[in-house]
């Protein structure tokens, strides 16, 4: 999450003129020595999570380098960290009360996944709004950290409202109650692209269809059509705050606000007080657009991995010679023992009838299943899977 | 006095001086001058007027006697810029007649030559003298003696100007055309100076005395320009008018398919007008503005099938001034009246309003001197008044959220006395009070700042000086530390902001070795009582904690040697030592210009029609910090209530080690260009090359680290590359 502070302005500018230049005027390339690593600690209290999470692991120092795929039950290891494991983690809620977490990877179910993920079985429901809650930790290198956060008022929103974006049509209000205790509202937007997220004092917020992803970087449109999308609205306390607003620059390493007494990192806590799920559309007058079925014969429709195309045309190319962007989503045909997303994203390209179509494996740009290659002939859409080979037919729906 | 020109006409503003005295005047309208005491003996009279050659004349003056002179000046011709001045002759003017305590003066002909890089740019010129730091190849900010850019007083003819740079530092405002010559005070300065911490770079537009219609174009790798310039009604009258623009965002779409999003381009224009009874009228006026504008939907790709969906990123920045400057002339003073306005502004929209952050500054200033010549003492009085109006904001039309929107409107007033008192033959002495007071957004502030130097003569040809004095700043920049200065972003000192304060202490000694050959040392401190850091974690939601208040001193060592004879090669050398240091709770580092030492070597070679330049330049490094580490920026889903999902990758950071606590390796240089002169018909044709690091020697300009890897490494990125560049000038 990037915030949008004049720090974060003049790191993301000098960081991108940096990049623009180094990528002409590398003169040398040398070793250089590993060096002390720390314990960075990442804890945010939530009041609508089931349990309160700490994630404790090393600071890069070149000592190791992780290429294993994202998991979300091993969100250290497998998002590049080096988990710091065996610490004993407590927590003093504000009756005075000491919890201990137990690091996921302790829990026999969990298949020895989850080091550095330290957990409390603390509902938030039951965190007490205003009130302080303490952590103490003391790791295996003899490291005590201490940090403390104060919950900001607030009812959590525990389900997400469905909607229905029409992104050119529509704008939506989004509104609030004021937090007592919160030092900042966090605004943030799923997309397939990465979350779009800001903080703002105000307790509204006007989303519209047009609004630019500034956290990408070639500030693609925050909604896309095709796409269930995330929107949440947290109140946050000031050690979230200053954490997620700051960033150290590039070339100096310095900027960073932290508020983690012995490492470094963050301990807040958030409320969760608006929760949408935005389901993304948009009007489908092109050529290209609309919804498509599968069409063929019944052993074929036994077989083909997908089942139906909902097409949009993302954005019009501004350059003749490139493609207009495509997005939508596929049905998969169901089987016993699926796994993933049954309805997932795509993403796609189409010029002079010529259409190529990214199946993602779930709503992210990240990770693709399957491409698609074809040609558009009149309502019918005939091309073949570069991943699985065979051809395919999808014919637009009235 | 006449100038040499078929009309016969008065010679008005011209510097008539007794040599190897202080006795100094100025032509009227008429062209008339009066000096006296003039001593008894034979004195050489020493005339001098921009495109004119200087004309000595030697006299006999009895004891009582009133002599007549008449002089006529002869124009300077083969002039590469229309307008010239004798470099050798204001030099020594300036030595006899003042302190000068860190003040050196350079004419266009003087920088003419110097080796550029894609064209000539007074301001790369001035980063060649002692006491002048680049901080690297791509920053044309000064910093003089320990001091940040944002702490130089930078003044286009007497008006100030906020960010003289384009392209994020890499050239100045200043075509090379329409600059007749420069002042750059490195400290110290006299009293009618003030509101900056550490230099004052004082620009004069050429002006244009010939009759007619004269002209100049400039082609060059970088841009094009052309001035037009004249005079009327025998020289009573000047204009000039000059614009530049930049091609490389037109010429790259004729070779590629792809865009370059980005031009500057600047106008100038300049008038004067010497009406009757001795009163002259001066017209500046500049615009400038850098343009990136960029939709990315636009761009060429490479590796991605489309870039439809992509947004637009418009940035633009530029700087205006508007100034008039009313004189009058007596027999023994002059009366000047100044009204100016100037500003800077700068938005960066991304995305069409999906954040946009905007700075302005503005002013409105009403200023005026009287200044006296007498036998002994050239007492001076003078005010300054302006308005300032600053805006700063960061919002998203799209969301309808600001993240901040504040206006500050401070008015500052100064007051100021001062005696260039000639105490004896070997005695000059400047003394000066300014007295400054700023009110506005909760400050209500006021200080005297006294300044003054002396100047003893141990022989005529021997000058010891010492000065100092306090100096103040509230306009302060946000534009940080690093080795980039992409803008300035203005506040203004308020009842959160204090006022900036420092002393400065200098003492040197210059040696006149011959006319056209001098050689000068001095020593300075200066010391930082207050001096405003921008705070790079600052709260955007918060005011107040935009600056922090350090300490900090610099001092050091400049040597200067300069040969500039009227005819042959020219140059000089620069060597400067110098220490800085910034501290606040405990916590010191040195600032990032920071240099030890500092070598420039910079020669120019009229040979035959051509002319040829070089610059050879050492520097020991200056301090950064190094990455010690990276730590993963993990962040919270408050969707899924989970820690990260994969996507997008995460973000990595760098962690610094202690502040500017190591040092980049030494760099070197070698510059060096050639020009040469065609008559064709009247109109002088000079193409030129240059080539800027000429043995591409490979100065680092940052290092990038990378921790995420088993091997950890550190990439060394360089500044300039060898740089050829092509020019022409067409001058008629």
């Amino acid at each position: 999450m990037r915030s949008n502070g004049r720090s974060a302005l003049g790191a993301r500018l000098s960081a991108l003129v940096v990049l623009l230049w180094a990528s002409a005027c590398e003169i040398e390339k040398v070793a250089i020595p590993q060096t002390e690593s720390r314990v960075a600690v990442h804890s945010v209290l939530s009041a609508s999570s089931a349990t309160q999470v700490v994630l404790l692991e090393r600071t890069r120092n070149g000592s190791f380098e992780i290429t294993v795929p994202f998991d979300i039950h091993d969100p250290v290891v497998s998002d590049a960290g080096a988990a710091e494991s065996g610490a004993i983690v407590t927590m003093t809620t504000p009756s005075g009360q000491t919890l201990f977490a137990q690091e996921d990877n302790t829990v026999v179910l969990n298949s020895g996944k989850g080091a550095g993920t330290y957990r409390f079985a603390l509902p938030g429901t039951d965190l007490e709004r205003g009130g302080t809650y303490q952590l103490a930790i003391f790791t295996n290198g003899g490291a005590t950290i201490t940090a403390q956060t104060s919950v900001p008022l607030g009812a959590a929103a525990a389900v997400a409202e469905q909607r229905l974006f029409d992104r050119v049509r529509d704008t939506v209000l989004l509104e609030w109650p004021a937090s007592p205790g919160a030092r900042s509202y966090l605004v943030r937007i799923e997309t397939p692209f990465g979350p779009r997220s800001f903080f703002t004092d105000s307790t509204r917020v006007r989303l519209t269809g047009e609004l630019r992803n500034i956290d990408a970087t070639s500030l693609p449109r925050v909604f896309v059509p095709g796409f269930p999308q995330a929107v949440t609205v947290s109140a946050v306390d000031s050690n979230y705050y200053d954490w997620y607003r700051t960033h150290n620059e590039r070339i100096s390493g310095a900027g960073l606000v932290n508020r983690v007494d012995g490492v470094i990192g963050v301990f807040g806590s958030l409320v969760r007080l608006r929760f949408l799920d935005f389901r993304v559309v948009a009007p489908q007058p092109e050529p290209a657009a609309g919804m498509f079925r599968f069409e063929g014969t019944q052993f074929e429709r036994s077989v083909t991995p997908y089942l139906n195309l909902e097409l949009y045309v993302e954005s019009k190319t501004a350059r003749a010679d490139q493609s207009d962007a495509l997005s939508g989503r596929y049905d998969r045909r169901p089987f016993l023992g699926m796994m993933g997303c049954v309805t997932c994203g795509l993403l796609g390209t189409v010029k002079n009838g010529r259409i190529e179509l990214v199946m993602l494996l779930d709503w992210s740009a990240k990770d693709t299943a399957e491409v698609f290659t074809g040609e558009i002939r009149g309502d019918t859409i005939v091309g073949e899977y570069r991943g699985l080979g065979g051809t395919a037919r999808f014919v637009r729906q009235p | 006095m006449r100038p040499d020109t078929s009309a016969s006409a008065p010679a008005p503003g011209a510097s008539v001086s007794v040599v190897g005295t202080a006795l100094s005047a100025v032509t009227d309208a008429d062209g008339r001058f009066r000096l006296e005491p003039v001593p008894a003996g034979s004195v050489v009279l020493r005339a001098r007027l921009q495109g004119f050659l200087t004309a000595d004349h030697a006299i006999r003056v009895r004891a009582g006697d009133t002599v007549r002179v008449d002089v006529t000046l002869r124009p300077e011709v083969q002039l590469l810029s229309p307008i010239r001045a004798d470099a050798r002759s204001a030099d020594v003017e300036m030595f006899v007649s003042k302190p000068n305590i860190g003040t050196v003066a350079l004419t266009a002909t003087a920088m003419a030559g110097v080796p550029s890089v894609g064209e000539p740019d007074v301001v790369r010129v001035m980063q060649l003298l002692p006491g002048v730091v680049a901080r690297n190849d791509f920053n044309t900010g000064l910093n003089v003696r320990g001091g940040e850019a944002d702490q130089n007083l930078v003044l286009l003819d007497g008006h100030p100007i906020y960010n003289p740079f384009h392209l994020g530092g890499l050239f100045s405002t200043f075509m090379d055309a329409t600059v007749g010559g420069i002042e750059l005070m490195t400290g110290a300065f006299p009293a009618r100076y003030g509101g900056r911490l550490s230099a004052v770079l004082d620009v004069r537009s050429a002006e244009e005395p010939r009759a007619g219609v004269h002209g100049s174009a400039d082609l060059s790798a970088l841009g094009a320009s052309a001035r037009l310039a004249g005079s009327f009604k025998a020289g009573r009258g000047m204009w000039s008018i000059a614009g530049r623009r930049t091609y490389a965002d037109a010429t790259t779409q004729i070779f590629t398919d792809n865009i370059f999003p980005y031009h500057f381009r600047d106008f100038h224009g300049r008038a004067t007008y010497a009406f009757p009874r001795d009163v002259r009228l001066a017209v500046t006026a500049y615009e400038g503005r850098d343009i990136l504008d960029a939709n990315l939907a636009e761009f060429d790709t490479d590796t991605a099938p489309s870039r439809a969906g992509a947004g637009r990123w418009a940035f633009n920045w530029g700087n205006r001034v508007l100034g008039a400057t009313i004189s009058k002339e007596f027999v023994r003073g002059t009366l000047e009246q100044r009204f100016a306005t100037s500003g800077f502004s700068t938005v960066l929209d991304l995305g069409d309003g999906a954040f946009a952050q905007r700075n302005s500054i503005r002013d409105f200033r009403l200023g005026g001197s009287l200044l006296g010549r007498g036998v002994a003492h050239d007492p001076s009085i003078g005010y300054d008044i302006a308005t300032h109006r600053i805006h700063y904001a960061s919002a998203s039309s799209q969301t309808g959220t600001t993240e901040f929107d504040f206006v500050q409107h401070p008015m500052s007033a100064a007051v100021w006395v001062a005696d260039l008192w000639r105490l004896s033959a070997k005695w000059i002495v400047e003394v000066g009070l300014r007295a400054e007071a700023l009110s506005g957004d909760g400050r209500d502030w006021a200080a005297l700042s006294p300044r003054m130097s002396v100047k003893y003569f141990a022989t005529p040809e021997l000058a010891l000086t010492v000065g100092g004095g306090r100096v103040t700043q509230f306009l302060h920049s946000l534009a940080g530390d690093g080795p980039l200065r992409y803008f300035d972003i203005w506040l203004a000192s308020d009842s959160l902001t204090p006022v900036a304060i420092a002393w400065h202490y200098v003492a040197g000694v210059e040696r006149r070795v011959r006319e056209d050959f001098s050689v000068r040392l001095e020593s300075y401190v200066k010391r930082y009582e207050r001096v405003m850091e921008a705070n790079w974690s600052e709260d955007s939601q918060r005011r107040g904690d935009e600056f922090f208040a350090a300490e900090g001193t610099s001092y050091g060592l400049d040597l200067h040697t300069r040969w500039h004879p009227a005819k042959g090669p020219s140059g000089w050398i620069a060597y400067s030592y110098g220490m800085s240091y910034r501290s606040r709770d405990g916590a010191r580092w040195a600032p990032g210009h920071d240099r030890r030492h500092d070598v420039d070597m910079v020669g120019t070679w009229p040979i035959a029609k051509y002319r040829l330049g070089a610059r050879l330049g050492y520097a020991t490094g200056t301090p950064y910090t190094q990455i010690v580490g990276e730590i993963a920026r993990r962040v919270y889903d408050p969707s899924r209530d989970a820690w990260g999902t994969g996507d997008p990758k995460v973000l990595v950071e760098s962690m610094g080690g202690a502040r500017n606590g190591a040092r980049f390796p030494a760099t070197h240089r070698i510059d060096v260009n050639a020009s040469r002169e065609f008559h064709v018909r009247g109109t002088l044709i000079a193409p030129y090359v240059s080539v800027a690091n000429a043995s591409n020697a490979k100065n680092v300009f940052v290092y990038l680290y990378n921790y995420s890897t088993v091997r950890p490494t550190r990439r060394a990125i360089s500044q300039f590359p060898v740089l050829p560049s092509l020019g022409v000038r067409v001058a008629f």
